[in-house]
């Protein structure tokens, strides 16, 4: 039952995104060999903001939804060992939208996730460090930090 | 179908001037105000009854002579009072004569009014059958018409700034849309990327190949040479 209401919800999340969505960004459910789409996992692309270390950077995020969302949120997940103080070893992100029992709420949408995990990106929360690498380097080392950061903008050109 | 039945309506307006003209004609006659209103009541009554009729389709004189038998009783009554109250004068001989004269008018003035509504209803009725029939070969028509038109889409093609939206055939190659927007914005088409879903699109292609619905986003980007 919960499933239906996942899918229902995706669905209408994949339609409001095609016609509307912020420039730069992608976001579609994964197709599978056979050609099904598989609504419950989205690939999706997260542009570093212009103007800061991050810009022409295409971060590529998968969101994995379970049966129980839009209860509880998806589980977004850059490549592993991703550089950046608030992600997780294995390329989970740690954002207070985006946990169940803090920032998460059902009304929350595709868009304003992937919004949220940009301004993330450029804005690190050292209270909730998820890495030690660039935990330390950001706060003992800020020029190397930013080297770090751009360099890793070059590792995640545009996709055309 | 319901659409052509919908369109009979203005030819219901031209049945009931049709009553209206002949009445007052007859009516030049009668000095009594009441006994008209009465009358035209019951002519608007009996158009009511036409239309519905004329919905449903068949059986139409039988119930309508019947009805009209009562409305004559039903609407005779009431005008003696008005002419006892209004010519109390007069000695009710004269007045009974007077009315009596007057209901021989009325019956036949109903009956005249009831030949019209019969002709109309007729007239109103073949040309029913008639549109009726052309709405049948319209119908057979249409269905070989929407085949040679080729489906449209609406595309919105967004940069970093702003959307802009065309419409183009589902199955016309991206080419010509992408040079429509490079004219647009007065770019070189040589530099503009257009994405859908994080891939490039190949001029070769067509919304329709590529599976876009109406208002689907395309990115553009500005090659950075």
């Amino acid at each position: 039952m919960s499933g239906g209401i996942a899918r229902g919800r995706l669905a209408e999340e994949r339609k409001t995104w095609r016609k509307n969505h912020p420039h730069g960004f992608v976001a579609k459910p994964e197709t599978l060999p056979d050609g099904t789409v598989n609504l419950m996992i989205w690939h999706c692309s997260i542009p570093g903001k212009a103007g800061t270390d991050w810009d022409g950077g295409y971060y590529p995020l998968t969101m994995h939804f379970s049966e129980d969302y839009p209860s509880k949120p998806p589980k977004c997940k850059f490549p592993q060992g991703f550089f950046h103080p608030n992600v997780y070893p294995s390329g989970t992100v740690c954002l207070s939208i985006l946990n169940e029992d803090s920032g998460w709420r059902p009304a929350i949408t595709v868009k304003q996730i992937l919004v949220g995990v940009q301004d993330l990106l450029d804005q690190p929360n050292p209270s909730d460090p998820a890495q030690t690498e660039g935990y330390h380097m950001f706060i003992q080392d800020p020029v190397e930090y930013k080297k770090r950061v751009r360099q890793q903008a070059k590792q995640y050109p545009p996709l055309v | 179908m319901a659409d052509s039945t919908e369109e009979f309506e203005p030819l219901f307006d031209y049945s009931r001037v049709q009553p209206y003209s002949v009445i007052s004609l007859d009516d030049d006659s009668t000095d009594e105000s009441s006994v008209f209103c009465a009358k035209k009541r019951k002519i608007a009554h009996g158009d009511d009854e036409k239309k519905e009729k004329d919905v449903n389709g068949k059986d139409i004189e039988v119930i309508n002579c019947d009805s009209k038998v009562d409305d004559e009783e039903d609407w005779l009554p009431p005008a003696p009072k008005n002419s006892r109250n209004t010519d109390k004068i007069l000695d009710e001989d004269s007045t009974l004569k007077a009315l009596r004269l007057k209901k021989q008018e009325l019956a036949s003035l109903a009956h005249s009014a009831e030949e019209v509504l019969r002709a109309v209803e007729e007239s109103v009725r073949k040309d029913l059958s008639a549109s009726l029939q052309s709405s049948l070969e319209n119908a057979a028509e249409q269905p070989q018409n929407p085949l040679p038109k080729r489906a449209k889409v609406v595309i919105s093609i967004q940069d970093k700034d702003e959307l802009k939206q065309f419409r183009v055939y589902t199955d016309d190659k991206f080419e010509r849309l992408f040079k429509m927007y490079a004219d647009k914005a007065k770019l070189d088409v040589k530099q503009l990327v257009f994405c859908f879903d994080g891939d490039k699109i190949s001029p070769a292609e067509s919304p329709g190949s590529l599976g876009m619905e109406d208002d689907d986003i395309i990115e553009v980007h500005v090659k950075s040479n």
